[in-house]
């Protein structure tokens, strides 16, 4: 537990004749390193715990009988340190010539040369001759029978033992951060090798870091190699444009293209770990496939055109359709990774100057007015949580999220708070999920029961009388409003026992410091809205401090969306904030959101939708009903960097700029506005969000009149301007759940939602990303598989009411039951042809042939 | 000049490891008593008193290390029993295990009472499979007695005592690897602080003690403090085991008090060098000790006259090396074994044996360069005191110490390409 803004402890120590007062349990490494004194390390990683094993950091401290590791050692008062000695810096040259006994000294031709640290500490040490005078080790590979070199042992890492000091850095990262076991140190002495398990590879989610923190060039990935010298690539600050955690990166860039992503350590966010699809997810911006002009629709066939004819197109049929048959028949989509900037000026062209409310970026989503409209849902998706606050969590309940592929820098923090302060985790969730082995309990409640579940543990609470400052009548008259109306009746319908709804409750009002974390089974979830309630109660009846109560939304930029007005009817304190801006009111009409749009086109009350950066048609949680929609629209303008389902049906196709291609800024979970720099230019024929808005704009005579200084910092003044109303704890909802429909012809509950590596529509395109997951699959428990003799790689026809698919069956120790999932990150299968709405995503399946 | 046997007494019995013969012969009355009589407090203090000294090698007072675990942190507590006799030339520990269990289970009894431990892990070295056999026997025979488990004696202390034997790495002796080897890691050790006592197996305190220090404490209980201070001298009290080995005539585990001269367990009971052989040196304590030279065959065997002599009693296992015995061949069979047993954890250790055994093998084969004596000498320098664990200073010291003793040797091998001496020395 950290000391909650306690006085520390206060130690001074000198080191090289100077004096410094530093806090206690400080390390003499970290006290040096505040003098400015460069103390070398190689094992060192100030994120990890220290091993003490490569002894590069020994120091002389007086009256310690031999030198010490300084990178472990915590300073004591008094302490006399030398990090120059006469006696140190020949230990640590006795060092460096001990490493480089079986070095290769391959530095021209190796990838990590120019940022080696063995490298950098040679040359500082000035250790030029070698008494070596044997054949330099080269242990001979089982697999390839090659020596020491080159072996793949991931999908994307590339070992080269030869280079290799052997700082446990690696093994260490993945043990200690990540949880993973995938890599490991075998045989001993001078003969140990970094290595994946016999017949595994390293492939776990985080396995870019390895990477990044080998000091020198054993660890390397296919990313990078051999491709750019790190000194002639330019550096742009950036930001991950995937998932909603907002991880900081490095982009890597020259004139051609982008190469690599790089971590810039936050320790607010993301401690400088990022996930593969940060660090590899950038790549959808180089490929081959982007559109690089125009396309219009002519006889029904997309051709190629200029920006003026298309631009020209544009206008008129906006022109057209807002004089003939009014704003409201127009309507604009845009897509969660787009820029804070690009969404407020989208906003304020359809709004301020179209005159339309027809606005949302939550294409992926059905049902949205019932929680757009629902106090709870909005109060804990504002929730201002902060992802650092978890180190001083006790216990925390992960609530319907598959943790590791929703929000990758929260699940590191919440590891860390695990592993180093003891924070006990709980999870609930339809399947299970990563963060089993940290849960001291994982519950898996029945499809669809999500509310019942909180419904169970509102009843768990109430009858062990375990809330807090409440009275216990209005306690008694919130049970009323609980459905199902008793722990044993919610039990039996999540398929939980009630012992452990209570063990759960009892630990949640225990703890000083609980957490309660929602993810993407909730928010992608019809019933959203009424989970959301019971989350709410729950927050309130153990008096739950607001930021630890949350709904995490789940793209980078949902946050700065809902802040800058993104969506069909604004919050009141987001008019006001507008209505300033603009000098005029919002239009008074009615918006549409994304379901009601599609809706509203096949009653052909809307005409025409700009979509800029994103695919409904295939990310749409209803297949045949927004394909039906897309297929009727009037007319239909798509801005994307590919093409996609959805551009395939559209009338206009626009070739967009990506995230790394314009400056910009995203809004994570936390609410925190963070900035990217422009790295490469986009393309000739591409242009960026913002340029196409003001190219309409302009050419309708509707001009927006910002420069992008300008619109920046109005942007950035309408984030900061929101205002959040704390949670009311007074307040208290119904909690009611759903019925679950009738699915007897279709037993099995089909999940669909993003594959670990892939993150929405774009990761397709990231060759990296594809080495990891390059096909869908369908995911099967290994108890439905063997009731239907599936093994793993064998066709399997999945049908529901609406469409059928045939995939490769992929068996999964993580699932038990009945449920299945497919990935929706791969254009060929349109996987939400299975999903309606009235059919809630029940499916059957058939083994076909085998294989 | 028979000396009282402690460990021996029963050795002839072929049944001593069975828990009837071992209660017929008095065994687990001391842990009786001590559960009856004494407070856990009361326990540390006797030990203190007896000043038994840890016989893992490094002669640590058993009942300080034992005052070290904090009683507060609501942690639960362990005993982790060093069985990983690895130490070349060193076989007492087995001895031990093979007849006499129930006297290293009574003593670990007695030592979980006093620190409040109620788990013991009992780590022995992988290739012991006929003595780890005979511990779990032992144990099992324990358990159905009621002697471990749950309210044991009646007393209300519980007790779990665990085997688990090792996948053989030399290494795995060494505490802090052996704790991570018994939670399930790598055999790796760990830097200190923070010492086993305190943050130790599961990072929960600690004590870390070898076979032949827990089974000396039932006799203690037994008899008493002024019985074991009889044995051994005043700060080295009791007896101890020494596994005499090498050119011998009666190589074995001799069971004698402290402070016994070297030369009555060489000559009186190992009978002499082999065939009235000249005596060339003496290894003391186990292969990282220090060599004795002839002329100090009357140390005593007690740990600050060993450490007077300019080694290490170590863990008491005698090597005798006879005229016949080229140095250079001998110190290569002991570097080879260090460089094989290196863990790869800590870079001089891990790199530096290896270059050593390099070069050490190198002169030995008669390729040795001018220069190499003073380059294996400089490389000592950077490994020794630069390393995690005490491996790398045991790869160094018989180096520095054979060396310094038979430079001649070496340099004869590395001039003329083969032996000084002459021999028809078994085993080269």
């Amino acid at each position: 537990m950290s000391d909650n803004g306690k006085e520390k402890e206060q130690v001074t120590l000198t080191i090289d004749g100077r004096e410094i007062t530093v806090d206690k349990g400080t390390t003499v490494l970290e006290a040096a390193t505040q003098l400015g004194i460069h103390i070398p390390t190689f094992c060192w990683h100030p994120k990890l715990d220290s091993i003490g094993a490569c002894r590069m950091c020994l120091v002389a401290v007086e009256k310690f009988p031999k030198p010490a590791v300084s990178c472990a050692t915590e300073v004591m008062p008094g302490m006399i340190v030398r990090t120059d000695s006469e006696e140190i810096v020949k230990a640590r040259r006795g060092v460096l010539e001990f490493l480089l006994l079986n070095h290769p000294l391959d530095c021209p031709t190796c990838d990590k040369g120019g940022e080696c640290d063995l490298q950098d500490n040679v040359f500082h040490y000035g250790i030029d001759k070698s008494r070596q005078t044997f054949t330099r080790l080269r242990v001979v590979d089982e697999d390839t029978h090659t020596t020491f070199d080159d072996k793949r042992i991931g999908p994307e890492v590339i070992r080269n033992m030869n280079r290799c000091v052997t700082c446990y850095k690696c093994v260490r990262f993945n043990k200690e951060i990540a949880g993973e076991y995938d890599l490991g140190a075998y045989e001993r002495g001078n003969h140990t090798v970094i290595d994946a398990p016999p017949g595994e590879q390293i492939d776990n989610f985080y396995s870019g870091n390895v990477v990044e923190i080998c000091p020198v060039g054993a660890l390397t990935n296919t990313d990078w190699r051999y491709k750019v010298r790190n000194w002639i690539a330019k550096q742009a600050a950036s930001i991950c444009s995937h998932d909603a955690d907002g991880q900081n990166i490095t982009l890597w860039y020259d004139q051609r293209q982008l190469w690599r992503a790089t971590s810039r350590r936050n320790d607010e966010v993301d401690e400088g770990w990022l996930c593969n699809i940060a660090r590899y997810g950038y790549q959808y911006v180089n490929s081959q496939d982007r559109l690089t002009q125009p396309l219009i629709k002519k006889e029904g066939k997309q051709v190629p055109a200029t920006w003026d004819e298309a631009i020209s197109l544009i206008v008129k049929r906006f022109k057209d359709i807002k004089e003939n048959k009014g704003s409201v028949c127009l309507a604009g989509l845009i897509g969660g990774n787009q820029s804070v900037e690009t969404a407020y000026l989208f906003n304020k062209f359809f709004r301020n100057k179209l005159k339309t409310n027809n606005l949302d970026y939550r294409l992926e989503y059905i049902d949205l007015k019932s929680s757009d409209e629902n106090e709870a849902y909005n109060s804990l998706y504002r929730a201002p949580f902060k992802i650092a606050s978890l180190e001083n969590a006790d216990v925390v309940l992960i609530f319907a999220s598959n943790f590791i592929k929703d929000h990758p820098s929260v699940n590191l923090r919440l590891r860390k708070a695990y592993r180093k302060f003891g924070t006990q985790v709980y999870t609930v969730n339809p399947v299970e999920t990563k963060s089993a082995d940290i849960s001291i309990d994982e519950m898996i409640y029945a499809p669809d029961t999500e509310t019942a579940f909180t419904a169970g543990l509102i009843h768990a609470i109430i009858d062990n009388k375990l809330y807090k400052n409440i009275d216990d009548a209005k306690v008694a008259e919130m049970k009323a409003k609980i459905s199902p109306a008793t722990l044993a009746d919610a039990a039996k319908l999540c398929g939980v026992d009630e012992d452990r709804f209570t063990a759960l409750a009892k630990k949640l009002s225990d703890a000083n410091n609980p957490f309660i974390l929602a993810g993407d089974f909730l928010v992608a979830s019809s019933k959203r809205h009424r989970t959301a309630n019971g989350l709410f109660n729950i927050a309130n009846l153990l008096n739950i401090p607001d930021g630890n109560a949350a709904i995490l939304g789940s793209q980078a930029n949902s946050i700065g969306f809902d802040r800058v007005g993104m969506r069909p009817n604004l919050p009141e304190q987001v008019k006001k904030i507008l209505e300033e801006k603009w000098g005029e009111p919002v239009p008074a009409s009615a918006g549409s959101n994304t379901s009601q749009i599609f809706k509203n086109i096949l009653d052909e009350e809307i005409d025409s939708v700009f979509i800029m950066g994103a695919n409904p048609a295939m990310r749409y949680p209803d297949g045949p009903f927004v394909n039906a929609s897309l297929e009727k629209i009037d007319f239909l303008v798509v801005a994307d960097l590919f093409e996609t389902a959805t551009s395939s049906k559209a009338d206009v196709v626009l070739p967009l700029a990506g995230w790394s291609e314009q400056s910009g800024a995203y809004v994570n979970i936390e609410g925190r506005y963070q900035r990217f720099e422009k790295a490469l230019a986009p393309k000739a024929g591409i242009k960026t969000g913002i340029e196409i808005i003001h190219a309409i704009a302009d050419a309708m005579e509707l001009p927006l009149d910002l420069n992008l200084a300008e619109l920046t910092k109005e942007t950035k003044d309408v984030v900061d301007a929101f205002e959040r109303v704390p949670r009311d704890t007074g307040k208290f909802f119904e909690v009611k759940q759903a019925q679950i429909p009738e699915h007897a012809d279709y037993p099995y509950r089909l999940i669909i939602g993003n594959d670990l590596h892939h993150f929405g529509y774009l990761t397709e395109h990231c060759p990296s990303l594809m080495r990891f997951t390059p096909e869908p699959y369908l995911e099967i428990s290994p108890n439905l598989a063997e009731k239907f003799e599936i093994e793993d790689g064998m066709l399997v026809r999945v049908e529901s009411a609406t469409g059928k698919l045939v995939l490769k069956a992929k068996l999964s120790e993580h699932f038990e039951g009945e449920v299945l999932f497919i990935p929706n990150n791969f254009a060929a299968t349109e996987v939400n042809s299975l999903i309606s709405r009235e059919n809630g995503g029940w499916v059957k399946i058939e083994k076909l042939d085998d294989k | 000049m028979a000396q009282e046997q402690v460990f021996f007494k029963y050795i002839d019995d072929p049944n001593q490891h069975k828990i009837d013969t071992y209660i017929e012969h008095g065994g687990y009355q001391a842990v009786q008593k001590v559960l009856k009589e004494y407070k856990p407090p009361e326990v540390i203090d006797t030990v203190k008193e007896s000043g038994v000294r840890g016989r893992g090698g490094a002669g640590f007072p058993a009942g300080l290390k034992w005052s070290f675990v904090p009683q507060n942190t609501g942690k639960p507590i362990y005993l982790a029993c060093n069985a990983d006799e690895s130490e070349p030339g060193t076989c007492k520990d087995r001895v031990i295990m093979e007849n006499d269990p129930h006297m290293l289970i009574e003593g670990i009894m007695i030592c979980c009472y006093a620190i409040n431990a109620h788990h013991a892990f009992i780590y022995i070295r992988g290739e012991f499979a006929f003595p780890a056999a005979r511990v779990e026997a032992a144990v099992n025979e324990a358990y159905e007695k009621g002697y471990l488990g749950k309210n044991i004696f009646g007393s209300g202390f519980d007790l779990d005592v665990i085997v688990h034997t090792g996948g053989g790495a030399y290494i795995c002796g060494e505490e802090t690897a052996l704790l991570s080897s018994l939670e399930g890691s790598r055999g790796n050790s760990r830097i200190r602080p923070p010492f086993p006592a305190v943050e130790g197996l599961y990072k929960c305190p600690t004590v870390i003690n070898n076979v032949e220090t827990l089974a000396s404490l039932p006799s203690i209980f037994d008899k008493g403090i002024e019985w074991y201070r009889s044995h051994g001298t005043e700060k080295s009290p009791g007896t101890k085991i020494f596994s005499l080995s090498g050119n011998v005539n009666k190589p074995g585990n001799y069971e004698v008090d402290l402070g016994t001269p070297l030369s009555y367990v060489i000559n009186e009971l190992g009978g002499g060098v082999q065939d009235g052989r000249k005596l060339k040196a003496i290894i003391p304590g186990g292969s990282s000790t220090p060599l004795l030279m002839p002329d100090q065959i009357d140390t005593p065997l007690d740990y600050e006259s060993v450490a007077a002599a300019g080694s290490m009693l170590g863990s008491g296992a005698i090597i005798v090396i006879d005229e016949r015995c080229c140095m250079v061949w001998a110190l290569m069979k002991l570097i080879n074994f260090y460089a094989h047993e290196s863990c790869g954890r800590c870079t001089p250790c891990r790199e530096g044996t290896a270059w050593l055994k390099q070069l050490i093998n190198r002169i030995e084969n008669g390729e040795g360069k001018q220069g190499d004596i003073e380059l294996i000498l400089d490389a000592c320098d950077n490994i020794i005191g630069r390393t995690i664990c005490p491996l790398g200073d045991a790869a160094v010291m018989p180096t520095r110490s054979f060396i310094e003793h038979f430079r001649d040797e070496f340099e004869y091998h590395i001039e003329h390409k083969k032996c000084k001496v002459k021999t028809d020395y078994p085993f080269v």
